[in-house]
C-alpha cells in the first residue's frame, strides 16, 4: 500500500473518530471526502482482497443490500456494506477504510456496497465488481438526471468497465433489455404462469415503449408500475427467461410478505410487493454465490431490523410507522402497502424539496392518492417545508379535511392525539430525518436518532 | 347541473413524466365545485382522434425518446389539430407538448424533429446543460402571477402572433434569452411550467374553465360562477 493511501486511511479514520465519539455527529460520509482529497485513487488501493458487488437502481438498493449483507453473514463471509445507506463515493471510500481492518483472519472476504446511480462509473472502474444487482429504473430526482434513460445510461456506463462482471438483473423490468451489455445476465422476475391478461400499464406508468419497434408494450400479468411479463405485440421482443422466479404470492400484509420462489416458502417480516422483488434479488445473488436457499429463507425469518426504514414508533399508545416516498412509483408502492391494512388508521403526508428529495414536487400529482378512499382512513395530517403542495395534492384528490402542521414539534403531539391507534406517514428523506430527530429528542426514538 | 367536459389527453400513456396529469386533477377540481363533471380520455399512438368530441386538449411533457417516437403520428393529425386550434379549441400544452405543436424542436443528442407545425414557434437545444428550478412569471394584460417549477432542455423562440403566457420574473422561461414563458395563441396555451400549472395556479384554471365553458354552453354567464370559485395560488 502507498503512504498517500495509508494517510488517507489516517485521516479518515481520525476524522471519523473525532464526529462519532467526541462532536457526536453523522460520520458516513465526511471522513471518505477528506481521504479522497490525500489519495484519489483511494478506491482502486482499497479493495484488493474482497469479492465485490454492486447494488444500484433508483429503487430497493438500501434494503436488497442489507438483505444479501445478511444471508452472506449467515452463510460464514466475512461482510463490509455501507448499510447507512450512504451510496455516493465518499460513503463508500468511509465504509470500506472503516470495516476493512477488522478483516485479519482467512475468511471468505465480500464487500457488498448500494451505489447512487450517478456514481455507478466511478465506482465500477476503481473497484471492479464481479456481480453487479440491478433493482429497477423508475422516475426518480428527475431534475438531476432529467429522464430515465439518462438514469440508465449512467448505470450503463459503469457496467461497461467491467464486462467480465455478472448482472443479476430484474428481468421484470423492460429498461434493461435497451443496449444490452454483452456481460453474463441472470434475471429474476415474477413467474405467475396462472395469469393472461393481455393488457397495458396504467397510462401514468413510465417506460412502457419496446426497445425494438417502439410500440406501448402489453402484459401477460402486471405486478407494479412497469414491472411484469410484458411482450411486443408487433414483434418478438419479450421478458427473458427468468433464471429465478417468485412463483406465489401468498399473503400480503403492512406488515409481512408470504411467497414462493420455485415452488419454496418464504416469508419476509416487511410489506410490500415492491420488496419481494429486493427478497428475490437478494436470493438469485446468493444462489449465484453458492449459497443454499434454506440458508436464504433462515435469513430472512430471522430478520427485523435491516426494514428500519419501515419500523414501527410508539408515540404514547400510537404505532406509527414512517416509509419513505421519493417518487410516483414508490409512492404508489406505499399506498398500496397501506391498503392491506385492515384497521382505521390515520395518514401523514411530510413534503420537502431539499436536493436529497428531489427539488421539484411534481411527481406527487402522478402518485394516486386517490386510491386512498378505499382506505379507512379517520384523519389526514400533512406537514414539511412543502406542506401547501401535499395540501392542495391531496385536497384536490378528495381529502378536504386536513389538519396542517408544518412546525415538527407541535406535529409529534399531533399524532399522538389522533383518533386511531396506527399511523402510517409517508416522507420524503430529509422530512424523515427531521422528523426522526425529533422523535428522538421527544424521547420516542429509543436508541437515538 | 349536467355538464361534462371531455378531455383529450395527448399521448398521456408516454407524455407523463412530469406529474402534468394534474392538470386534469385541477380542472376536475374547480369543475366540481359547479357540479360539472370531467372526463378524460387518452388518445395515443395510432389512436384515431375526433377533435369535435373534445372540449379541451392535454398535452404533456415527457422523454425525448418518447417524444421522437410520437412525433409522426401526430403529425398525422396535424390538419385536425390546425382545424381544432383556429377554431378556438381550448389546449394546454405543457413542454413536449409545447415544442410539438411547432415548427421543430433539437433534442439532447442535436437531433432535430419536426414539429406539428401548426404554431410558429421552434425549440432548439442547449449543450449538457437544462433549466431546471423554480419560476415565477407575471402577464402584463392579466396582472397574474404564476408560479411553477421548470425543467426543460429544449430553449423555445416564439413566432408571429404568438403571444408569451407571461414575462419571467425569476428563472429562465422559453429560452433564457427573452424573458419571455410559455405562449397564448388563440385559445391554445403552452407552457414549460410543471408543477403541476393548473394546481398551483387556480387564477389560471379558471381562466381556462371559462373559456371551455363559454365555447361549450356560451348562452350562460360562465363568469358570474367561475369568478366567485376559492382558488389555491401558490
Amino acid at each position: 500500500m502507498k503512504l498517500k493511501t495509508h494517510l488517507a486511511i489516517v485521516a479518515a479514520k481520525t476524522s471519523h473518530f473525532i464526529l462519532k465519539n467526541i462532536l457526536h455527529r453523522s460520520a458516513t460520509a465526511f471522513p471518505g471526502k477528506i481521504a479522497l482529497k490525500i489519495d484519489p485513487n483511494l478506491l482502486q488501493n482499497l479493495n484488493e482482497k474482497s469479492t465485490t458487488i454492486l447494488v444500484t437502481g433508483t429503487n430497493g438498493k438500501t434494503l436488497t443490500t442489507a438483505l444479501c449483507a445478511k444471508i452472506m453473514r449467515t452463510a460464514g463471509f466475512k461482510v463490509m456494506t455501507n448499510s447507512s445507506g450512504s451510496n455516493m463515493i465518499q460513503g463508500i471510500v468511509n465504509t470500506l477504510i472503516m470495516q476493512q481492518s477488522k478483516n485479519h483472519n482467512n475468511q471468505k472476504s465480500v464487500a457488498i456496497l448500494e451505489v447512487d446511480e450517478a456514481n455507478m462509473a466511478q465506482v465500477s472502474a476503481a473497484l471492479k465488481p464481479e456481480f453487479i444487482v440491478l433493482t429497477n429504473i423508475f422516475r426518480d430526482q428527475m431534475d438531476r438526471y432529467g429522464e430515465i434513460y439518462t438514469t440508465y445510461d449512467k448505470i450503463l456506463a459503469g457496467i461497461k468497465k467491467v464486462p467480465q462482471a455478472t448482472l443479476i438483473v430484474n428481468g421484470d423490468s423492460p429498461i434493461f433489455q435497451r443496449n444490452k451489455p454483452q456481460n453474463r445476465q441472470i434475471y429474476y422476475g415474477f413467474d405467475l404462469t396462472n395469469k393472461n391478461e393481455n393488457r397495458q400499464a396504467p397510462s401514468n406508468t413510465d417506460g412502457v415503449l419496446s426497445p425494438t419497434d417502439h410500440s406501448i408494450l402489453h402484459y401477460r400479468f402486471l405486478t407494479y408500475a412497469n414491472l411484469g411479463a410484458y411482450y411486443s405485440v408487433t414483434d418478438d421482443f419479450k421478458r427473458p427467461p427468468l433464471n429465478y422466479a417468485v412463483t406465489k404470492i401468498n399473503n400480503l400484509t403492512p406488515k409481512e410478505s408470504e411467497f414462493e420462489i420455485e415452488h419454496k416458502p418464504f416469508r419476509i417480516e416487511i410489506g410490500g410487493l415492491y420488496n419481494i422483488y429486493n427478497a428475490l434479488a437478494a436470493y438469485a445473488l446468493a444462489c449465484e454465490l453458492g449459497i443454499k436457499p434454506e440458508t436464504v429463507q433462515r435469513t430472512f425469518e430471522q430478520n427485523q431490523q435491516i426494514f428500519g426504514r419501515q419500523e414501527a414508533i410508539n408515540i404514547k399508545d400510537k404505532e406509527l410507522t414512517i416509509v419513505l416516498i421519493k417518487n410516483p412509483v414508490g409512492a404508489n408502492a406505499i399506498i398500496d402497502l397501506m391498503l392491506t391494512e385492515k384497521d382505521p388508521f390515520s395518514l401523514g403526508v411530510l413534503l420537502n424539496a431539499n436536493y436529497a428529495d428531489g427539488i421539484d414536487t411534481s411527481w406527487i400529482w402522478d402518485a394516486d392518492f386517490e386510491k386512498l378512499h378505499q382506505a379507512s382512513i379517520k384523519k389526514v395530517i400533512v406537514g414539511g417545508e412543502r406542506y401547501r403542495d401535499i395540501h392542495v395534492r391531496l385536497k384536490m384528490g378528495g381529502f378536504p379535511t386536513q389538519d396542517i402542521e408544518p412546525d415538527l414539534t407541535k406535529l409529534v403531539n399531533h399524532l399522538s392525539n389522533v383518533p386511531t391507534k396506527k399511523i402510517y406517514l409517508a416522507a420524503t428523506y430529509t422530512a424523515m430525518l427531521q422528523l426522526r430527530e425529533q422523535l428522538a429528542k421527544s424521547g420516542y426514538l429509543k436508541g437515538g436518532f | 347541473m349536467n355538464l361534462t367536459i371531455q378531455i383529450a389527453h395527448l399521448y398521456g400513456n408516454i407524455m407523463n413524466t412530469y406529474g402534468d396529469y394534474g392538470n386534469i386533477v385541477a380542472l376536475r377540481y374547480y369543475a366540481k365545485m359547479l357540479g360539472i363533471v370531467v372526463n378524460d380520455k387518452i388518445v395515443s399512438l395510432g389512436d384515431p382522434l375526433v377533435a369535435d368530441e373534445y372540449d379541451f386538449m392535454l398535452f404533456g411533457g415527457g422523454q425525448d425518446f418518447e417524444e421522437k417516437v410520437l412525433a409522426p403520428d401526430f403529425r398525422q393529425k396535424a390538419s385536425i389539430m390546425q382545424e381544432y386550434i383556429e377554431n378556438g379549441g381550448p389546449m394546454l400544452a405543457v413542454c413536449g407538448g409545447y415544442q410539438m405543436l411547432g415548427q421543430y424542436f433539437v433534442m439532447s443528442n442535436g437531433e432535430k424533429i419536426s414539429g406539428l407545425g401548426v404554431l410558429p414557434h421552434y425549440t432548439v437545444n442547449q449543450a449538457n446543460s437544462r433549466f431546471i428550478g423554480n419560476i415565477t412569471i407575471k402577464n402584463s394584460q392579466t396582472q397574474e402571477t404564476y408560479h411553477g417549477f421548470e425543467n426543460h432542455q429544449g430553449r423555445t423562440f416564439l413566432g408571429a402572433g404568438e403571444q408569451p403566457l407571461g414575462e419571467v420574473i425569476s428563472g429562465h422561461g422559453n429560452n433564457g434569452e427573452d424573458q419571455s414563458e410559455g405562449v397564448i395563441y388563440q385559445n391554445v396555451f403552452g407552457t414549460y411550467f410543471h408543477g403541476p400549472i393548473l394546481t398551483r395556479n387556480g387564477n389560471l384554471a379558471k381562466r381556462l374553465l371559462k373559456i371551455i365553458l363559454n365555447r361549450k354552453l356560451p348562452e350562460k354567464d360562465w363568469d358570474t360562477l367561475v369568478d366567485p370559485l376559492p382558488a389555491e395560488n401558490f
